[in-house]
């Protein structure tokens, strides 16, 4: 068993390939401190981002998901950004109504210089994630349990 | 041992209370505006007056259940042999299901032909019907969607309960119909009561009643047959559905089901879950290829497996119990009645013969 | 009742051109309407209009592209047509749209609700008679009136499009506006709840699901049909299994694919057998779309659905700097 065991939570980052990744990598180069609950899922542009990507890591059991892609007018496909921009605003202004709480995912944007703020990113996520604990599960109801049990 | 008897309104929770306590028990419960077998807790409300409006299906014929579970183990002494450890389904539990209608509990009747027949013996589906039993509630009045007569079903149809309950004044008057009925109505506390199964008789036969004449579907395995290729007339009846599965989902005959294994990492589960020849995908083939491209052909197989090549296998026997959820649950009412009698009624080509 | 009769005049009229006209007919008992497809002149005399006219045509539209068909619609499922015309999923030249003035549909549910509470059994319809105000029913022996406005569906308790937007031959007179604007009230209300406590509410709701797929079938807008993600081995989005996180899942997905294009027809929630009341995603979407885009769906042709497009500075999306 891990060391970390208990003391981690899942986080689950989705960088595009060109910015944020890069970034992570800088600061990586760069020794810089970072927590490590977070697992990286790299892909092409922010603009390949499925909003379901998120939906689907929340309702399977992630704690937090953390999107990082180019600044805007900085997409390595000039506007991928701008369209992710608009789904996840209105991802994250949806989450609530079905119960998650809405600081579990966050979007922002690193460029691949920006090892220092990818290290600030990290740490202030990983620590707003703490400050929520575990992530509620979808569980069958207290009904049906108790039938099962009762056997 | 008691076969039958008058169970008072109030003794009833303590009955359905001794059963639970050696049984899950599935029984009608209100959760938003429908009615769905729901697991029984002490104390938990149940709903008698009207039909739920969900099938006791899932009681023998879960909505999906795993066949078994397996997991790739790697071998640490040589990393490039993989071992697969398999675990097979948990036994299910012994269950009573309580208050479902007769057409609900007569359901099973169309599967276990199929399942539990002359050539094919289903195990994971016997080992939960060996291990259900039904408390059923007769009808005292019949809903505009219900024809339980027209397949040869009524309102005391007792074939597929255990116990069979008639609603009367303050209470039911209850009856054993199969040995574990009898082990489960040792339970409860009944009186006899000769009057009770009186007014029972006279609250079925006027539910009986109130259903009116039925009419004779001896010819519809036939007549379906016949309009196998007149696509015009399926079209004309397809048009308004939107191929939904709402009608074999809560259909209380209807068996079919598909397998599939939902892998995660290196373990995963081999599932059984409920399918709908609704669907595009039912009938769609590897190749790509699909012998039921359109709803109507999706509809007609529905109707035509009910009404005529189920009786046709299976000694006449319609695959369908007449509880008209189907119709009642349809989002735009289509009516399996008016499909069966239109396509009864002499078509185009015949008149021109 | 001479604006159905107009009506039914101008169907047969132009009925010969068509392949068929979707409207309304009585179902299979008095209090449930039925969509109905016109093909000859008897069929047009058996079309209803009336408060029971609750399902949306312009859901069979996509499946007949390429035909030429016509289509009865109220101001809200005009509104469906719009948006199918703005995604270029039918073709104008197509579709006759035949429109009408609507004062609210019913909400069945409501109906068997108000029917259950006078201790008697709504399966037992014996007659129904429905005009703009009043839902008269007579059951078993007795005799129930109904005001439309206390059983009507939610959508038409805020509906501010009671006139068909956009048609061809429009009949009756046109209805004023009754709401200024949509509040929002329901999603309001879920809000206001805990979100422990809205966690709960759908891990609840959703477990009664039986993963019929009406809701999806039922709506206008979803287009997929038959391959829809919700089936799809590959990509595998969705499992088999009977767990709540699937349907809640599935829930999720239908309403993102909707956002910017749902006219909250509420077709998906009267569609579902068990009553969940998934529209509420749906109108969330549409709450969040109105203020951050003030886009509302469905009633300009000539409009481009806000997840399409994009500003290089957006005005009210509000960038975390960190």
């Amino acid at each position: 068993m891990s060391v970390l065991e208990g003391k981690e939570l899942r986080i689950v980052g989705f960088l595009c390939n060109w910015c944020s990744y890069g970034g992570a990598d800088t600061a990586g180069v760069g020794r810089m401190s970072q927590p490590t609950d977070l697992r990286i899922i790299r892909l092409p542009c922010s603009g390949r981002i499925n909003p379901l990507f998120i939906v689907k890591t929340l309702l399977s059991g992630a704690d937090g998901v953390l999107v990082s892609g180019c600044h805007p007018r900085d997409c390595h496909y000039a506007e991928g950004n701008f369209y992710a921009r608009r789904r996840l605003e209105v991802l994250k202004r949806f989450l609530p109504i079905v119960g998650i709480e809405p600081a579990r995912f966050e979007y922002t944007w690193v460029s691949a210089s920006e090892g220092q703020r990818w290290q600030k990113v990290v740490s202030t996520f990983t620590d707003q994630i703490h400050g929520l604990g575990k992530a509620p599960r979808l569980t069958p109801s207290a009904e049906a349990l108790a039938a099962a049990s009762a056997l | 041992m008691v076969m039958s008897g008058y169970l008072k309104q109030e003794d009833l929770a303590a009955w359905i209370d001794a059963i639970s306590a050696d049984h899950e028990v599935l029984a009608p419960q209100a959760q938003g505006n429908s009615v769905v077998f729901a697991p029984y807790v002490k104390g938990a409300s149940l709903v008698f007056d009207r039909d739920a409006t969900t099938s006791p299906k899932r009681s023998v014929f879960p909505q999906s259940e795993p066949l078994m579970n397996y997991t790739y183990k790697k071998d640490p002494e040589d990393l490039g042999k993989v071992d697969l450890e398999l675990v097979e389904a948990p036994a299910p539990k012994p269950t009573v299901v309580v208050g479902s209608r007769p057409c609900g509990a007569r359901g099973f009747l169309a599967f276990d032909r199929v399942y539990y027949g002359k050539t094919v013996t289903d195990v994971p589906y016997l080992r939960h019907r060996q291990n259900t039993a039904f408390i059923t509630m007769a009808c005292s009045e019949p809903e505009t969607t219900c024809f339980c007569h027209w397949v040869g079903s009524g309102p005391d149809d007792a074939e597929g309960s255990d116990v069979l309950l008639t609603p009367v004044a303050g209470g039911y008057f209850a009856k054993a119909v199969t040995e574990k009925g009898e082990a489960l109505l040792a339970k409860a506390t009944v009186s006899s009561d000769a009057g009770k199964e009186d007014e029972a008789k006279a609250v079925v036969q006027k539910c009986k009643d109130a259903l009116g004449e039925s009419p004779d579907l001896s010819t519809a395995p036939a007549r379906l047959l016949e309009r196998f290729d007149d696509m015009t007339f399926w079209e004309a009846m397809a048009s308004k559905c939107i191929s939904c599965g709402a009608c074999t989902y809560l259909c209380p005959t209807c068996y079919c089901f598909t397998i599939t294994d939902e892998i995660c990492g290196s373990g995963g589960s081999r599932i059984r879950s409920w399918d709908n020849c609704m669907s595009f995908q039912f009938t769609l083939e590897a190749s790509g290829h699909n012998p039921r491209p359109t709803k109507a052909h999706r509809l007609k197989n529905r109707v035509g497996h009910k009404f005529s090549y189920y009786p046709t296998i299976h000694d006449g026997n319609i695959s369908c119990c007449g509880c008209g959820r189907c119709i009642k649950s349809c989002p735009v009412s289509v009516d399996i009645r008016e499909i069966v009698l239109s396509a009864m009624e002499p078509s185009q080509e015949a008149a021109n013969d | 009742m001479s604006t159905v009769f107009d009506l039914q005049a101008k169907i047969k009229e132009l009925l010969p051109d068509l392949d068929c006209v979707i409207g309304w007919k009585q179902g299979y008992d008095p209090l449930h309407a039925t969509p109905h497809f016109m093909r000859t002149e008897a069929d047009v005399d058996s079309f209803i209009f009336n408060p029971l006219c609750v399902h949306n045509p312009a859901t069979y539209l996509p499946s007949l592209k390429g035909k030429k068909v016509g289509i009865v619609v109220k101001g809200c499922d005009s509104r469906s047509v719009i948006e199918l015309l703005q995604e270029n999923l039918i073709n104008r030249d197509d579709v006759v749209i035949f429109g009408l003035p609507c004062s609210g549909v019913v909400d069945i549910s409501k109906i068997n609700s108000a029917i259950e509470k006078k201790g008697l059994n709504p399966g037992r319809i014996e007659s129904v008679e429905a005009d703009d105000k009043t839902v008269r029913i007579a059951i078993d022996g007795q005799k129930i009136e109904l005001a439309v406005a206390d059983v009507a569906a939610p959508k038409c308790t805020v509906c501010r499009y009671h006139n068909a937007i956009e048609s061809d031959h429009f009949f009756g007179d046109p209805l004023p506006a009754t709401v200024e604007n949509d509040e929002y009230a329901d999603v309001a209300a879920i809000e206001s709840m805990a979100l422990a406590d809205r966690f709960a509410m759908w891990n609840k709701e959703m477990e009664r699901c039986i993963r019929c797929y009406a809701c999806r079938n039922a709506c206008p807008m979803c287009v997929c049909r038959d391959h829809c993600v919700a089936q799809s081995r590959d990509p595998h989005w969705l499992t088999q299994e009977d767990a709540i996180s699937e349907k809640l899942f599935f829930q999720m997905i239908h309403a993102f694919h909707l956002a910017g294009r749902c006219t909250e027809c509420g077709e998906c929630q009267r569609a579902c057998p068990v009553n969940i009341p998934i529209l509420t995603f749906k109108r969330k979407i549409n709450k969040e779309l109105k203020e951050l885009f003030d886009y509302t769906a469905g009633v300009d042709l000539e409009a481009k659905p806000p997840l399409l497009a994009f500003k290089v500075e957006e005005d009210n999306i509000n960038e975390r700097g960190w």
